[in-house]
């Protein structure tokens, strides 16, 4: 009796946090799903992707100290290194065809007149083949170049170093009796890297990955199958000419647009803000570029300014011009840079804008009322009252912004056709598509990453700091 | 000198008149509440007092002068907001020293009405602080000070002490109503508590539906409401309406209510001769009548209902003649539902009231 009594409440003591952990656990539960989809679809494509800026991954090949998949490493040679051919063996593989290494077929052949040999694929050519596409019949191909010898070698084994058994003339009719799968492998000697020096590299290297010329005793590595860390596509990328003006240019537009846009944003903020009759009206019209793609934009403001486009008109129309100006040509730098401003202003205010009205309809009405009542004048309420109270809006405004300034680039194309005015998305595409460089086009992008982190950090830092200092 | 005139002032939002024609006279210096239910337009006309929402009709006059379309900045006037409005950015000592600045007052008088405005509320040691990380009632008070270092003539206050809890409200309100005596400005102070308003105001003025329904001091609102809204609005419980009938009897003039009968007091008795044969109305609060355990003179017999013992009082639902009515008893008069019960209605504590109009027949305040 008096146990149950004591154990009554114990019993109570445990269940009441065990209840309280299991309450915690549905955040956690909700949180893990999204844990894995980011891992999924979005740390790991895009690490994936960024590794390429730093990593080669044909960048050396190993070469063996016999030709065979198990052999031992004697050292790594870099891609396009040219090699010495000193020996070359085909060895016989057994069933499948699993490796990924080069393989030659041989057939085992017989004349009419009783020749008998092996010969690679290389010299018969097939002629009948069965149902199950078995080989039967060949003939034998002619030898090209003056030099050589007409006569085709057939071997006593599968193998170019064994005896020779007979010799056939080309074109003979042959029956094929047999076949026999070889993987290549080359001896190849270079300087390269042994296993703790650089030096003279001798081994053996599978086919594929072996180039020979025709002299047949020199060739070079195409390439490998070892990966290394690389600042060879970044340098590549500081060193290409275009990286300068693309930054350059990339940062200038970012100084002349984001000031003028953030002044305007925030008058059309203030505006809507003021309720004003037909203020709704202004959202929506404001509202409009955020509809278009940046493509759509770029295209529209190019027939503004294109030869017989709108401003030409109206430039004639009021007596200004008395031809039409060419405004976007390889000589008209400056005036490409106006476009693109104006453009990307025209583009990418409203979003500007509406981020500070939510941060403005945030604002009670009575904390403005107050100020209003306590003497402040509009532009007082303004200065001391909004901008303020504004400041974590325009913030998240100003990361958002620069961000999509370092991503300038269907305006820059639409508007100047990337060539005399270029921006660092443009460099990446060009990397990408036109030049086929997929790890200085990832250089870019992770440039571009870093640039859009470093603002980001910097703002919050510089928005931070500031309440500190005035906070005590 | 700001005595705050207001004149036939209406506000319509929608359609609908939100204050109808308001006139209200606050003299200098005098501390008037504005009481009514919730929505009965009383921040409107608050504000429109204070030009944050301008009046659609009439005129307000400050100290003689018109300001019905001033920019409330010009008005010479301080408020305090319901929801307290500081700025959250700024720190308590910015915070009150704001109106100063924007008024171009030296910085040196500046920092000297904020410690004196700190001072009187006691929240000298959070003047360096944020108002984010203070409590409500913290907040409550940067909201007063920052209005008296105004230190204008006109004070408005819409219900400063409704987002306190209980407690916390019962205390402000001794310390409010001790430091706006000592302040001494012409004071609007809105609250839709009627406590509040009967322990703070000089007068009151009882609003609704927009309507001014009477202005007068806290004990004549009390015990002479000027129709029945005031009287239910005002006390608690809220004063006792019976439906009664006015009949002329051998021995003059008498109201029946049910099966009983009350005389009236003399100085009613000629006011309730125009309503001989119509219905009237009377009004009695719990507390003016006489409970008794035994028929006597011109009592009226009752059923108890409900024993209520409040601790100061018994508070007991009784019916008469049909009507449910509250009466209070001392707290050591016993009975239960179901006793018999007589109770007398002292005539000089009786209100009469017109049976359609609801409005006060006689025994208005002096
Ligand atoms: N800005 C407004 N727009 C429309 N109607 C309003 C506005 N302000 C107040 N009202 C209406 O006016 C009436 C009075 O409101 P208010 O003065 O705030 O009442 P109280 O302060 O007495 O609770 C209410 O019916 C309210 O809905
Ligand atoms: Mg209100």
């Amino acid at each position: 009796m008096t146990t149950e009594l004591v154990s009554e409440p114990e019993a109570a003591i445990v269940e009441g946090p065990r209840r309280k952990r299991r309450q915690k656990l549905v955040p956690y539960l909700l949180i893990a799903p999204t844990l894995i989809f980011l891992a999924l679809f979005f740390a790991y494509p895009m690490v994936q992707g960024l590794i390429l800026a730093v990593y080669d991954d044909e960048a050396v090949l190993p070469v063996l100290d016999k030709p065979t998949i198990d052999g031992n490493q004697n050292g790594q040679l870099p891609q396009g290194s040219s090699v010495e051919i000193l020996d070359r063996q085909g060895n016989l593989i057994e069933g499948e065809v699993t490796s990924d290494l080069l393989t030659e077929l041989w057939f085992r052949v017989s004349s009419e007149d009783g020749a008998q040999g092996w010969a690679p694929e290389t010299r018969i050519r097939v002629r009948e083949e069965s149902s199950d596409g078995t080989p039967l019949i060949g003939t034998v191909r002619t030898k090209l170049g003056a030099e050589a010898d007409p006569l085709t070698d057939l071997f006593e084994v599968p193998n170019e170093s064994s005896e020779v058994a007979a010799k056939v003339e080309p074109s003979v009719r042959v029956a094929i009796e047999d076949t026999a799968t070889l993987e290549v492998w080359f001896q190849v000697r270079a300087s390269g890297e042994t296993a703790d020096e650089l030096g003279l590299v001798e081994g053996w290297a599978p086919s594929r990955f072996v180039q020979i010329f025709g002299d047949e005793v020199s060739g070079r590595i195409d390439r490998g199958t070892d990966g290394v860390f690389t600042t060879r596509f970044v340098e590549k990328m500081v060193e290409d000419r275009f990286f300068g003006p693309a930054w350059r240019t990339t940062l200038i537009l970012m100084v002349l647009i984001l000031p003028i846009q953030f002044v305007l944003a925030t008058l059309m903020a203030l505006v809507i803000h003021a309720r004003v009759k037909a203020n709704s009206l202004f959202l929506y019209i404001f509202s409009i570029p955020m509809g278009m793609s940046d493509l759509a934009v770029g295209i529209l403001f190019f027939s503004i300014f294109t030869g017989n486009g709108l401003l030409n008109s109206v430039l004639e129309g009021v007596g200004i011009l008395d031809d039409p100006k060419v405004f976007l040509s390889s000589d008209t730098r400056n005036w490409i840079i106006a476009a693109i401003v104006l453009a990307e202003l025209w583009r990418a205010t409203s979003i500007v804008m509406v981020i500070v009205v939510s941060g403005l309809q945030a604002i009670p009405d009575e904390t403005l009322e107050a100020a209003e009542l306590f003497g402040a004048s509009y532009w007082k309420r303004v200065r001391y009252i909004m901008l303020p109270l504004l400041k974590p809006s325009l913030q998240v405004a100003l990361i958002l912004r620069t961000i999509l300034a370092f991503q300038v680039f269907a305006v820059v194309i639409a508007l100047g056709g990337g060539e005399i005015v270029t921006v660092l998305a443009n460099e990446t595409y060009r990397q990408y598509f036109e030049l086929r460089n997929t790890n200085v086009a990832s250089a870019y992008a992770v440039f571009i990453l870093l640039m859009s982190l470093a603002s980001a950090i910097f703002y919050l830092r510089a928005v931070r700091t500031q309440q500190e200092t005035s906070g005590s | 000198m700001a005595e705050i005139r207001i004149e036939k002032v209406s506000k319509v939002f929608n359609g609908a008149y939100a204050v109808r024609e308001a006139d209200l006279v606050i003299e200098d210096k005098e501390f008037l509440v504005l009481l009514g239910p919730s929505g009965c337009g009383k921040t409107t006309l608050l504000r429109a007092v204070a030009g944050l929402g301008m009046a659609d009709a009439g005129r307000i006059t400050i100290d003689g002068r018109d300001v019905t379309y001033l920019r409330p900045g010009d008005r010479k006037i301080s408020m305090v907001f319901q929801s307290y409005a500081i700025f959250p950015h700024m720190t308590v000592r910015e915070n009150i020293g704001f109106g100063l600045k924007m008024n171009g007052v030296s910085a040196a008088e500046t920092a000297r009405n904020v410690d004196e405005a700190a001072e009187l509320l006691h929240i000298e040691e959070l003047l360096d602080r944020r108002p984010s990380d203070m409590s409500g009632g913290q907040r409550q008070r940067v909201a007063v000070a920052r209005a008296l270092a105004m230190k204008a003539e006109v004070l408005l206050m819409d219900e400063p002490l409704s987002n306190l809890d209980a407690l916390l409200r019962l205390e402000m309100r001794a310390e409010l109503k001790r430091l706006l005596a000592d302040v001494g400005a012409t004071t609007i102070y809105v609250t839709h508590d009627q406590i509040e308003a009967l322990s703070m105001g000089d007068r009151i003025a009882v609003m609704k539906d927009g309507v001014i329904q009477q202005v007068d001091g806290p004990s004549e609102v009390y015990a002479h409401p000027a129709n029945r809204f005031v009287g239910s609005f005002i006390g608690n419980p809220p004063m006792n309406f019976l439906d009664g009938q006015v009949v002329q009897s051998a021995d003059g003039v008498r109201v029946q209510v049910g099966q009983s009968s009350i005389t009236p007091s003399p100085t009613s008795v000629s006011a309730l001769t125009d309503f001989v044969g119509e219905g009237v109305v009377v009004g009695i609060r719990a507390e003016n009548t006489e409970v008794l355990n035994e028929p006597r003179g011109d009592a009226v017999k009752v059923d108890v209902r409900v024993v209520e013992p409040l601790g100061s009082q018994n508070l007991l639902t009784i019916t008469v003649g049909g009507n449910l009515m509250k009466v209070a008893t001392h707290p050591t008069f016993e009975t239960s539902p179901g006793a018999d019960l007589w109770i007398r209605f002292p005539p000089e504590q009786i209100r009469w009231y017109d049976a359609s109009s609801h409005a006060l027949l006689v025994g208005g305040p002096d």
